[in-house]
């Protein structure tokens, strides 16, 4: 099992770094519309580019691409793969 | 006719799979538009006539998942369970095809006939990803056919699918999850029977496990001894799994994608990043991304204008001859200049339409199906926010550059009502091409190019301000952006075509009515001779508050048809085009900023009142009035201490 200090919100995640996702602390809405794009407990997820200003982030799913604004994605946790 | 063999179809599928491409082949120009009862959702419908049969085609909205969340979602899921089509064609992103198929499993948990679409199969080939259609066939029990729709291939197929399908109906069975789900799913369903509601019963099951607001209410009202069983079952999912229950099923359906595309796909890895990876990264990066943004959107603006300008001078004198003729022919009679006044609400329409919407369309259309507008919508995201509305929302005001019609109209991408709402509003206080006229031609042209650009930077500032107020004045919470970031990919002629046409036609249809009636209605007074009246009585807010001549009072009752009529009856009034004769600087820039602001003219109206009713429309049209009187009041006064 990872340590708990290991786990960083995807919003700390730098370009180009992956990780699984954890848990998604958010309302169920949120949770479920997450869900639906792939983005959910245990799916594989990479930085591609995070913005000026704690702007929104773009990420890789399953090979798709999304964007997430800053808020949503600080609530997505994220176990971030060794380097 | 042999067109008693009657099929229709609706189109599902995700944004950005290709769904209105698809659309646009079968249907061609047999498409009609209307709206979703008591919605403001376009509904589009077409006619396909194909060998003995028509086949009626429904589009339905782009929608991310069938769970209710927003209007779209609802709509889509009602029509499917209610209407009961012949079939659903099922539009997949072949390259994206793990997040489509997630959508397909809830399609096929509404339990109607699915045809699959792979869509953009060429685009996935040349991603490297080769995808076995037929072993999807069989995992799902559907039927799946690769298309290309942009090239319209593989469209044929469907339908000859369809017709074959028709005439010896399919077996059809819904995918299973997990064991100890498909249990609470079979002591749910084994207690619905002789319960009267249209939808399948599996698949109320499955949204009472997920807790969805709208069927927990729909059965508590009708059986609520089967929701108290759901909420029991769902607390014994919670222990099993450890995680809310509404999550196990979403959870389970997406590691069935997944274990889906594991067995159909074969990726071959990419040795080097393709050209248009890199031009992702280009555009999306911290600096250099936003330098591009304001090259790309500045090149589109300054060709859209010098083409604009040069195309409705050239529109001048023309229309001026048919007036002439009209002059001659009929005579200068009462009758007909209100005659004539209505000719001219349709002729502005296309003097606007024509020069400015049409190019700006054009590019706006290219830049989306290539893929650049997402990129602004991320890269003005964090901005866009501290006015409370997400990035997307910065589409709309590229668009209200143009006109603020479309503009208005393109505020129906935003999620929900208050942010349409928001962003409507703000969209009106953003300079459309006719303020531009404005600015330009008398600001521009006589104080200098730097109070012009000073005036639009004023601009961005009052829009600013007046997102954050709204914001704070409309309550609820700010929605986030989640938007899938399509990759970039080369134009298709034909479909920014049909979406440029239907653009226009749009504007064109709900502009006209109000822009004919209002010209004939102000004409009517003028013929009256009612304007110096009217202006005279204006006399207290244009000349001893905005201190200007008297005469402006009509021009900006003119301007409310069109902005730019206040420049040209300016002229006209004046009998002389060299404004410099007649207004200082200081009223220059006055009277530019009132018409910035004053009013949105009555085509923009025309589209509040159709988005949003009556009472918002007045009420904004009033609130603009005052705001711009007291700034453009403000303004002069400061000038008067600086010029």
């Amino acid at each position: 099992m990872k340590e708990e200090k290991d786990k960083i919100s995807l919003a700390e995640m730098e370009d180009g770094r992956s990780g699984i996702i954890d848990s998604i602390a958010g309302g169920r809405n949120l949770v479920k519309r997450l869900a639906d794009l792939g983005i959910t407990r245990g799916a594989a997820i990479k930085m591609l580019r995070t913005t000026l200003f704690s702007g929104p982030v773009q990420v890789e799913v399953f090979g798709s691409r999304f964007v997430l604004g800053h808020g949503m994605a600080s609530k997505i946790i994220v176990i971030p793969d060794e380097r | 006719m042999s067109g008693e063999k009657k099929i229709n179809i609706v189109l599902a599928g995700q944004g950005n799979t290709g769904k209105s491409s698809v659309f646009n082949f079968l249907t061609g120009l047999h498409q009609h538009t209307g709206n979703w009862a008591g919605k403001t959702i376009e509904k589009l419908e077409g006619t396909l006539y194909y060998r003995d049969y028509t086949v009626d085609v429904l589009d339905l909205p782009g929608i991310y998942s069938l769970t209710t969340l927003s209007v779209e979602e609802v709509i889509s899921r009602d029509y499917i369970v209610t209407q009961k089509p012949d079939f659903v064609i099922d539009i997949i992103d072949s390259t994206n095809l793990e997040r489509s198929l997630i959508f397909t499993l809830q399609l096929l948990e509404l339990e109607c006939p699915v045809i699959i679409a792979l869509n953009m199969i060429d685009l996935a080939k040349k991603k490297g990803i080769e995808i076995y259609h037929g072993r999807l066939e069989s995992i799902l029990n559907v039927p799946v056919i690769p298309t290309v729709a942009s090239r319209g291939r593989g469209l044929t197929d469907i339908i000859d699918k369809v017709i074959e399908q028709k005439e010896n109906k399919p077996s059809f069975r819904p995918p299973g999850y997990g064991k100890e789900i498909e249990e609470c799913i079979s002591q749910l369903t084994s207690m619905m029977d002789g319960l009267d509601i249209p939808y399948p019963k599996r698949w109320l099951a499955i949204k009472l496990i997920e807790k969805d607001t709208d069927i927990i209410k729909l059965i508590s009202r009708k059986a609520p001894e089967i929701a108290v069983k759901a909420d029991e079952l769902g607390k014994q999912l919670e222990e099993i799994h450890g995680h809310d229950s509404g999550l196990v099923i979403a959870d389970e359906r997406s590691h069935l994608a997944a274990q889906i595309t594991r067995e159909i796909v074969k990726m071959t890895p990419h040795r080097k990043m393709s050209m248009n990876e890199r031009l992702d990264l280009i555009t999306t990066h911290k600096f250099a991304g936003y330098l591009i943004m304001v090259l790309i959107l500045g090149g589109m603006f300054l060709s859209v204008f010098s083409f604009g300008n040069w195309l409705s001078s050239a529109l001048e004198p023309v229309f001026r001859g048919w007036h002439d003729w009209w002059n001659e022919s009929i005579g200068i009679t009462f009758l007909a200049t209100i005659g004539w006044s209505a000719v001219e609400g349709v002729l502005a329409l296309f003097q606007i339409a024509l020069p400015y919407i049409l190019p700006f369309y054009i590019l706006l259309y290219i830049l989306e199906d290539w893929g650049y507008i997402a990129r602004i919508s991320f890269l003005m995201d964090k901005f866009m926010h501290k006015m409370g509305i997400h990035g997307k929302g910065c589409i709309s005001f590229i668009i209200g550059l143009g006109c603020n019609v479309p503009g208005c109209l393109s505020c129906r991408i935003m999620e929900t009502k208050r942010e349409r709402f928001i962003t409507a509003v703000l969209v009106t206080l953003v300079p459309c091409s006719a303020v531009s006229v404005i600015v330009f031609g008398l600001v521009g042209k006589y104080v200098g190019l730097a109070w012009a650009f000073g005036l639009y930077i004023f601009a961005m500032i009052v829009l600013f301000i007046a997102g954050k107020l709204s914001s704070k004045l409309l309550l609820g919470e700010p929605v986030e952006l989640i938007m899938h970031m399509p990759g970039y990919k080369t134009p298709h002629l034909r479909s920014i075509m049909v979406q440029t046409w239907d653009a226009l036609k749009e504007f064109v249809y709900i502009a006209a009515p109000l822009v004919i009636i209002s010209g004939v209605v102000i004409q009517a007074i003028n013929l009256a001779g009612w304007m110096p009246a009217i202006s005279s009585f204006l006399n207290p807010v244009t000349v001893s508050w905005l201190g200007l001549p008297s005469i402006t009072g009509i021009l900006l009752i003119f301007g409310i048809l069109r902005k730019e009529l206040i420049l040209v009856m300016l002229a006209a009034y004046l009998g002389t085009a060299e404004f410099a004769e007649v207004l200082t600087e200081s009223q220059m820039i006055t009277l530019a900023v009132v018409s910035m602001f004053y009013v949105p003219c009555v085509a923009t109206i025309s589209v509040l009142w159709n988005e949003y009713g009556w009472k918002k429309t007045m009420v904004i049209v009033v609130a603009e009035i005052l705001f711009a009187i007291l700034l453009a009041g403000v303004v002069k006064r400061v000038l008067d201490l600086v010029l």
